[in-house]
């Protein structure tokens, strides 16, 4: 039977390219080297600065660089989008091309199940909130602070001196700041407006007169100046500072100092009407509350670092209580918070647990993709082999005519 | 033409510094938790409108300043030494002749226990990088609090102390402890 050869359309060119598997391959190459140089990078900028720069959303195209800030290695994709690259490939190549039959349904099931853990990867990466909630032993907490993020918050007092629910000016306003950016900060629910400049993402505050001669250099307010420190490569050690103007109908009526060094907050007028401001480590409100009974700890030996832990704790939700004791890599569970302990110390003869609580939607999705992928390889490698066994794997020759 | 000025352009805004303006309008708030019913030193003030807080320093947990030029400092610390060398350690930076017993102080209800007022004016000495300086006022409390002592202290010229004294006392009544995230002992 003679068969003309269909001329292939656009269409269907670009389908092959992109069902291909040299986009396969060069993803796979690209994530090799994105991963090397990620690796070798965050040994001087750090993990936190590493992952931003090589694996975030944001981040399109990649240079590495030395620890001198020298590039090293011709501009690669963003590990993110790599992966977003893969996934389409995975699905046109691994799925749609595919041939549908009881020989693929395993390899079929098995894409399936790698495709959705990329996805599981990208949900996460995007929706995934953590943070700490730290408890000094015989205390509760019902809040869990953010380890990279801080956020300003503006708030008034009432007649009784208590703080009514804060403003929030989150970092994600902050983080892009540089020391000579204005932000301008519009407070429709507040009678004043803010100016925030000299936004220095680490930094420390001083008082001008132990340092009377940094001090010149700086802006000194209330007898306190900020100044750049150099970057730490733990992320959370990096303390942002500003400087805030407050203005009401344009016109200054107080300049303050925020530093994330000073734990609590600063005090102004409008109005007749006293507000605190403070810059904080981003507060992430709990919809439980725990109560830290007991915790128990061990040290390496000769070191402050703690080998061993355990933390006997209530969880209280509306009004009901349950008791739990929280081991390393046995953490408690709240619909889909996950919280266990991650640091334990205990200075001056008073424990505290640290508590690291992640919120992540996808936090199951890759377990359950690995267990489909490998029921599904399964069923795919049994069914080859009875196949074969029972001859059904081998093509009759086909006699010569 | 074009190229090299295109060039320029691009060269001149690759260099120039990095400066930008932005506005942002803010509306985002934040439910309350126990994070707002944490106070320094477990105490919950309640000061004057005209005193303003600033950031607080290793010796001073609570600090204010108020009065012409926010001249006058009030600032709370909490310390050993206990109640008479606390309060003779004011007296001497007036240069001032020391106390020999608490009798010479007034007795007030503080934060549920006595404490004692200490008054002082005067040209103040220079001490712990502070200059000294001519007709100054010092009002404050020395109060025990366990094998600590809770000093709350103001410092200015000596009209302007005694202008807030009424403002300070007032104060002192608001002082309380709250402990709300303290597990009560069974």
């Amino acid at each position: 039977m003679s068969q003309l050869k269909k001329e292939r359309t656009i269409g269907q060119k670009i389908f092959r390219v992109l069902a291909g598997f040299e986009i396969a391959v060069v993803c796979f190459a690209l994530l090799l080297l994105l991963t090397f140089f990620g690796t070798i990078e965050q040994s001087w900028i750090g993990l936190y600065q590493a992952i931003e720069k090589y694996f975030d959303i944001d981040s399109f195209l990649v240079v590495p660089r030395n620890a001198s800030d020298k590039i090293i290695f011709f501009p690669l994709p963003g590990a993110y989008w790599v992966i977003v690259v893969l996934s389409i490939n995975m699905f046109l190549g691994g799925i749609v091309r595919m041939r549908k039959g009881w020989r693929t349904a395993g390899v079929l099931v098995s894409h399936f199940a790698i495709l959705f853990m990329l996805i599981a990867g990208a949900v996460s990466s995007v929706l995934k909130k953590e943070g700490m909630m730290m408890i000094y032993q015989g205390e509760k907490s019902d809040f869990a602070q953010s380890y990279h993020d801080s956020d300003i918050e503006i708030f008034a007092y009432d007649e009784n001196g208590d703080r009514t629910q804060p403003v929030v000016i989150s970092s994600d306003h902050l983080n892009p700041l540089q020391e000579n950016d204005i932000l301008s900060v519009d407070l429709p629910d507040l009678p004043f407006d803010l100016q925030l400049t000299g936004y220095l993402s680490a930094s420390t505050m001083a008082l001008a007169k132990n340092q009377p001669d940094l001090a010149k250099e700086n802006r000194v307010i209330d007898g306190f100046f900020i100044h750049e420190v150099e970057r730490s490569t733990t992320q959370e050690e990096n303390l942002p500072g500003c400087y805030v103007t407050i203005q009401k109908e344009g016109a200054p009526v107080q300049e303050l100092l925020l530093c994330n060094l000073n734990p609590h907050p600063i005090s102004f007028v409008v109005d007749g009407t006293r507000y605190g401001i403070q810059m904080t480590r981003k507060i992430w409100p709990m919809p439980f509350e725990v109560e830290l009974h007991k915790t128990v700890g061990e040290y390496y030996p000769g070191t402050r670092k703690a080998s061993w832990f355990q933390s006997d704790v209530t969880k209280v939700t509306d009004g009901s209580r349950e008791d739990y004791a929280i081991v390393m890599n046995e953490p408690m569970r709240h619909g889909g918070f996950t919280l266990y302990q991650a640091r334990w110390d205990a200075p001056q003869g008073r424990p505290f647990s640290g508590f690291a609580i992640v919120n992540n939607p996808s936090d199951k999705w890759p377990e359950y993709a690995l267990y489909v992928s490998a029921i599904a390889l399964g069923f795919h490698f049994v069914f080859m082999l009875v196949r074969y066994s029972s001859g059904g794997g081998r093509k009759p020759k086909t006699p010569a005519s | 033409m074009r190229i090299p000025a295109l060039l320029a352009l691009m060269t001149v805004l690759l260099t120039s510094c990095h400066e930008s303006e932005r506005a942002i309008s803010v509306t985002e708030t934040r439910e309350l938790t126990l994070f707002d019913l944490k106070y320094q030193a477990n105490i919950k003030d309640l000061p004057p409108l005209e005193w303003r807080r600033i950031p607080g320093t290793e010796n001073r947990a609570l600090n204010y300043v108020t009065g012409p030029d926010d001249s006058v400092e009030i600032f709370m610390g909490v310390f050993g030494g206990g109640v008479l060398p606390n309060a003779n350690r004011w007296l001497g930076q007036f240069g001032l002749d020391p106390a020999t017993g608490l009798d010479s102080f007034t007795k007030i209800e503080i934060l549920g226990k006595d404490g004692y007022i200490v008054e002082a004016s005067g040209d103040l000495e220079a001490s712990m990088g502070n200059e000294g300086a001519k007709d100054q006022g010092l009002l404050g409390f020395v109060r025990q609090s366990g094998e600590e002592t809770i000093t709350l202290k103001m410092v200015g010229s000596a009209i302007d102390v005694a202008a807030q004294k009424e403002a300070f006392l007032a104060y002192v009544s608001s002082l309380e402890f709250i402990d709300t995230h303290i597990l009560e002992t069974p």
